[in-house]
């Protein structure tokens, strides 16, 4: 295994008291002192929680035909975007099966950036270097050159004002603004959007990686919270929100993956268009669905889920949910995706679940 | 492990609750099932891991904390009190019990 990678924030980690594990290639707090249930609660309960996601990375796609580029490699329809707005769309292969989901944020008619799983950057940048050779477009990797922090829960707003000249009232929900964010008085600047993974108001800030501390120690002054990789999991199981190498792979289709309001099948073509359409006419092989326990005990991934005492398929993420006990996103046979009776198998025992909507818990961002 | 006669009190060591950390969840043993030395008796789960408890001694549970079903965070906050698991009817003698040392070994297993 390749060596680990340090974010800039990697000491201020350590001196918080982080809990330092490996994820997607980087050492990244799993949790602070106070651990992560405390640190869920913090941000459920109206903290500004901020979050070190540097490992995720970062792609400019620039040139006069950026447009028709991301219209043929990406799944959502990019022509609907004004400058300034955000996008959460996908990475398909020719199978239909996803490469990876992305955000995609418009600068300019020429210009766009693309948020990337850290775990599938280099197979992203690779793919889409190879399909940019057919347009007249540019594709970046900016990633090691960005940190990426999310500020999310009630005061992230007021935490995040006290550090921009902007005004953040004017940035609307999966909307961003490129400006000045330099706490040391110089003239760095980055994005923020208001987006995140948690459920809760919140942004997401990519800046150069050089004021990286600053803008981080005068978030903590501001009275944010450090949130590890824990407590972000658990935010964002709790909104049912797909996590690669979970809910979505490159074993299944948007058609499985609940994410054809994503898919723009009548924008025109593009990369995997074909093969969802097929499936979509075929049917989906499984059907992703939200089960709540109803008897004692935590769904885990790849626990098997059995309906009307069939096996049916397993969980793909799930946990104890404070607000809404044991909660799991699971796999099933398209055939038991609305009828029979659901349970899930707990070392050896079966638990009784029942079908549920999406989120788990209450969502609090602001639409 | 706390002994008075021939009852000893299993649960999980400070430094076991503190190496799992939040803890969410505790599957209680059955009260007059029999275990070995060194069996997996109990299951604790925190947020992000699934872990056995190891008997420290074989005997036979004759008593659980079925308060933890409610409360499991009492074995973080008080592993040697409240957060007790369950209480054994000690069938071997003290040559079988482990050191401390020994224990949270297993427990981290």
């Amino acid at each position: 295994m390749s060596e680990l990678m340090k974010t800039p924030l990697f000491d201020a980690h350590v001196a918080l008291g982080g809990k330092i594990v490996p994820f997607a290639g980087y050492e990244l707090p799993v949790q602070y002192k106070n651990g992560a249930l405390k640190e869920y609660t913090e941000v459920r309960e109206g903290a500004a929680g901020i979050f070190d996601i540097t490992h995720m990375g970062q792609v400019c796609v620039q040139g006069i035909e950026a447009l028709k580029f991301l219209q043929y490699v990406t799944t959502n329809d990019v022509s609907k975007l004004v400058d300034g707005q955000v996008q959460y769309s996908a990475l398909l292969n020719e199978q239909g099966t996803f490469i990876d989901d992305i955000t995609t944020y418009k600068i300019s008619d020429e210009a766009y950036y693309l948020c990337i799983n850290a775990a599938n950057r280099h197979k992203d940048v690779v793919h889409l270097q190879k399909e940019a050779a057919n347009f007249d477009v540019t594709v970046i990797d900016e990633s090691d050159d960005t940190t990426l922090l999310a500020l999310q829960g009630a005061k992230a707003q007021a935490a995040l004002q006290t550090l921009v000249a902007f005004d953040l009232d004017n940035i609307g929900y999966y909307k961003f603004t490129r400006g000045k964010i330099d706490p040391t008085g110089g003239n760095a600047g980055g994005i923020v959007s208001r987006t995140g993974y948690t459920g809760e108001d919140g942004f997401e800030i990519y800046i150069p990686n050089a004021i990286a501390v600053s803008v981080w120690d005068a978030l903590l002054e501001q009275g944010a919270v450090p949130i590890g990789l824990a407590a972000r999991d658990m935010l964002r199981t709790e909104m049912g929100y797909a996590l690669y190498g979970h809910e979505i792979s490159d074993a299944v289709t948007p058609v499985e993956a609940k994410l054809m309001w994503i898919t723009k099948l009548d924008k025109g073509d593009f990369i995997g268009q074909a093969a969802v359409e097929a499936r979509k006419v075929e049917g989906a092989k499984k059907r992703l669905i939200a089960l709540k326990l109803t008897g004692r005990g935590i769904p885990r991934e790849h626990y098997k889920v059995f309906v009307d005492g069939i096996k049916s398929g397993e969980v793909t993420s799930g946990m104890h949910s404070p607000m809404a006990g044991g909660v799991a996103l699971a796999y099933v046979m398209p055939e038991h995706a609305i009828e029979g009776d659901v349970s899930i198998e707990i070392r050896g025992k079966q638990v009784a679940a029942e079908r549920t909507s999406l989120p788990f818990v209450r969502s609090n961002v602001k639409k | 492990m706390r002994i008075e006669g021939d009852v000893a009190t299993f649960g999980v060591s400070d430094h076991a609750q503190e190496a799992l950390g939040d803890i969410v969840f505790v599957e209680l043993p059955e009260i007059g099932r029999t275990v070995d030395a060194a069996e997996a008796y109990a299951v604790v789960e925190s947020v992000k891991a699934v872990s056995d408890s190891y008997a420290p001694v074989a005997g036979e549970i004759i008593d659980v904390n079925e308060a933890l079903e409610s409360e499991p965070e009492k074995v973080n906050t008080e592993p040697y009190g409240a957060g007790w698991i369950a209480k054994v009817k000690m069938s071997g003698n003290s040559d079988e019990l482990m050191s401390d040392d020994e224990y949270t070994t297993f427990l981290e297993e």
